[in-house]
């Protein structure tokens, strides 16, 4: 339609009407019927208006089924005929209706009368086998014979029992005797297999499962309250394994912080920097605490094996390359050797040199640090109190060595750790 | 109880507690042509080495010892099984070598060492000195560690016999340097000590310090409330 309108772009009135005669001529519009569902009537007459098929297209009866042919054949005869049933031993004779023209065969369900194979036993077998000790042989003919009265249905055998002539038994102790006896004798007739009944397995069962029964409203309720309890105190347990395992990585990062202050040192003074009206009171004596631990772990040389003693001096891997050129810096300005002759007194002695060493400059960095705490401070009061000061001790002074003894160590440690006056006001 | 090792299976005899020391000298000679030789370019003599540092027959327990040249060098891995363990050789270029020596008890890790073959004199290292007729001498001393040994290795290790009857010396006298060098270490540690108990005491005080003046503007920041 679309592709046809610009084909033909001069549409007049006439066309138009034309077209709608012709429609309405060639095909006439069915009316839908009063009170005719207007989708029913769209389903029977659509849009295309397209009229009906011609031919039956579905050769089927289409929703409706045919209705049953009544009269066509004869119907078959039912008759009322004696019969007996297999399974009885009395040969009665019943009746019922059945087709003659059916061939008359076994009653269809005697079938279903199925017979247990129970077992029995002689006298003898009895005396030589089967003897317990809280069974008779009559009580044990007694249980046989239920047994096959009642097709080893346990709990009425167990309300049947002849309660006069013995005593009460339980369905297990029923069970567990006749078992045995079947398997005893199954045994003797040389069966590899033989089932075991575990009569104290389930006594224990049934116990439990009557206890679970007898429990009283308020018994449940508390057990319920009791599991979620148990439920909280777990969560809780766990909670709190999250938080101390939580805790010891913190203080193993620690740890590892202190044997690395430098960074820590690093991190304090741009912390102040960015926020230097309020310097903490921590950092500082915690400076102090990493620079008191500070100084090199040389590992122990317990292992056996053979090894050269100036290994001992080699400096662990953990110590920075910066440490170690510090390191370098302060042997050779007290010119001494980098590789001393390596005799065991000169090792431990090296060594415990070089440890202090790291803690000199570790020390150093945190005078650094402190120093350009008390500068910002000072600032700071000046900036409250015009006109005042505080006085740092002279001692403190950096460049004011107040023994004069020589300044050990390159500056180069301290590069971060004191700035010199900070740019607040 | 036993420590992790990875010396083979026969580690279990080891001698727990057994621990023998046997220093070492190790470094090379260098002595120059005059010139530089024609064919070749080399202009040096040297010879590297190592020696027992006191007299005796390395031999009993080191099985060989392995110095590997420079690779520009035909048959750059020399062994030598019997003393003198040392290499002569010409050449006109210094080079670290490396030194292995192996012991006769397999279960004994080989120990390695490393020497910067010295040809020229370079002033400040004090291993280079001059010997008479013998040219340039660059040698370390150190010491072979053997804990708990194993037992056929401390067999080996106290049953050395004399390498010669004379007299056996060093180029460099070792005593004296370990004296001063052991001298010159105390010293330098008592001075660094000082120093870090001067530098708590400073710490001290600078914290200490800290404190009162935070303590100071605390004070006036209140008494700028007040008023």
């Amino acid at each position: 339609m679309e592709l046809e309108q610009p084909a033909a772009p001069e549409v007049s009135r006439e066309t138009i009407i034309g077209q709608k005669k012709r429609t309405s001529t060639t095909q006439k519009m069915p009316k839908r019927p009063e009170g005719m569902h207007r989708e029913v009537f769209a389903l029977l007459y659509n849009d295309n208006k397209d009229a009906p098929p011609l031919f039956p297209s579905d050769t089927s009866n289409g929703y409706k089924q045919t209705k049953i042919k009544l009269g066509m054949r004869r119907p078959r005869k039912w008759e009322w005929m004696p019969f007996t049933n297999p399974a009885r031993t009395d040969a009665a004779v019943f009746y019922h209706w059945r087709r003659p023209s059916d061939e008359p065969k076994e009653y269809p369900f005697a079938k279903f009368n199925k017979k247990l194979e129970i077992p029995t036993y002689t006298e003898s077998e009895y005396n030589q086998h089967l003897k317990s000790d809280g069974w008779t042989k009559e009580e044990t003919d007694h249980l046989m014979d239920l047994v096959k009265r009642f097709d080893m249905r346990f709990i009425i055998m167990a309300d049947r029992y002849d309660t006069e002539k013995f005593n009460k038994r339980s369905v297990e102790d029923l069970k567990e005797r006749y078992y045995k006896v079947c398997g005893i004798l199954a045994k003797l007739g040389g069966e590899k297999k033989i089932y075991t009944y575990d009569a104290d397995h389930e006594r224990r069962r049934k116990e439990q499962l009557k206890k679970l029964y007898e429990r009283t409203t308020e018994q449940i309720e508390e057990e319920q309250y009791l599991l979620g309890e148990l439920k909280k105190i777990e969560a809780r347990k766990k909670e709190r394994e999250r938080k101390t395992q939580d805790l010891q990585k913190l203080i193993s990062q620690a740890d590892n912080q202190n044997e690395t202050p430098r960074k820590t040192d690093k991190k304090i003074p741009k912390k102040k920097i960015a926020n230097p009206s309020r310097p903490s009171k921590i950092d500082t004596s915690y400076i102090l605490q990493a620079a008191e631990t500070a100084g090199i772990k040389f590992p122990d040389y317990k292992n056996s094996g053979v090894s050269l003693r100036s290994q001992r001096m080699k400096l662990p891997a953990n110590v920075g390359q910066k440490k170690s050129k510090g390191i370098e810096q302060m042997l050779q300005d007290m010119s001494l050797e980098l590789n001393p002759t390596p005799t065991e007194d000169i090792c431990q002695n090296f060594n415990e040199l070089r440890s202090d060493m790291v803690l000199l400059m570790e020390l150093k960095a945190a005078l650094g640090t402190c120093d350009y705490e008390l500068q910002s401070l000072r600032h700071q009061y000046e900036a409250v109190n015009p006109g005042k000061t505080l006085t740092i001790p002279p001692q403190l002074l950096s460049n004011n060595d107040q023994d004069g003894s020589k300044h050990l160590g390159p500056e180069i440690i301290d590069v971060v750790g004191s700035p010199g006056t900070p740019s607040i006001t | 109880m036993s420590l992790p090792t990875d010396f083979g299976p026969d580690s279990g005899g080891r001698m727990k507690g057994v621990y023998i020391v046997k220093p070492i000298v190790y470094g090379n000679i260098a002595r120059y042509f005059g010139k530089k030789r024609e064919e070749d370019g080399h202009t040096h003599q040297w010879t590297v080495y190592v020696k027992p540092y006191h007299n005796e027959d390395m031999s009993a327990y080191v099985k060989k010892v392995h110095f590997k040249l420079h690779e520009s060098y035909a048959n750059q891995n020399r062994i030598v099984v019997k003393p003198p363990y040392e290499i002569s050789e010409t050449g006109w270029g210094e080079f670290e070598i490396v030194i292995k020596i192996h012991f006769h008890d397999p279960n004994e890790r080989p120990v390695t060492m490393y020497h910067i073959l010295k040809l020229f004199h370079t002033g400040g290292t004090m291993e280079v000195g001059l010997d008479q007729g013998k040219g340039l001498v660059s040698e370390s001393y150190d010491e072979i560690v053997f804990q708990d040994p194993t037992q056929l290795m401390h067999h080996l290790l106290t049953n050395t016999k004399q390498l010669t009857l004379g007299p056996w010396e060093h180029n460099t006298d070792f005593e004296d340097k370990k004296e001063k060098t052991a001298k010159a270490i105390t010293d330098a540690k008592q001075k660094v000590r000082v120093e870090i108990v001067m530098l708590k005491n400073r710490l001290k005080l600078a914290r200490e310090t800290i404190a009162q003046f935070k303590e100071e503007i605390a004070k006036t920041q209140d008494n700028q409330y007040i008023i």
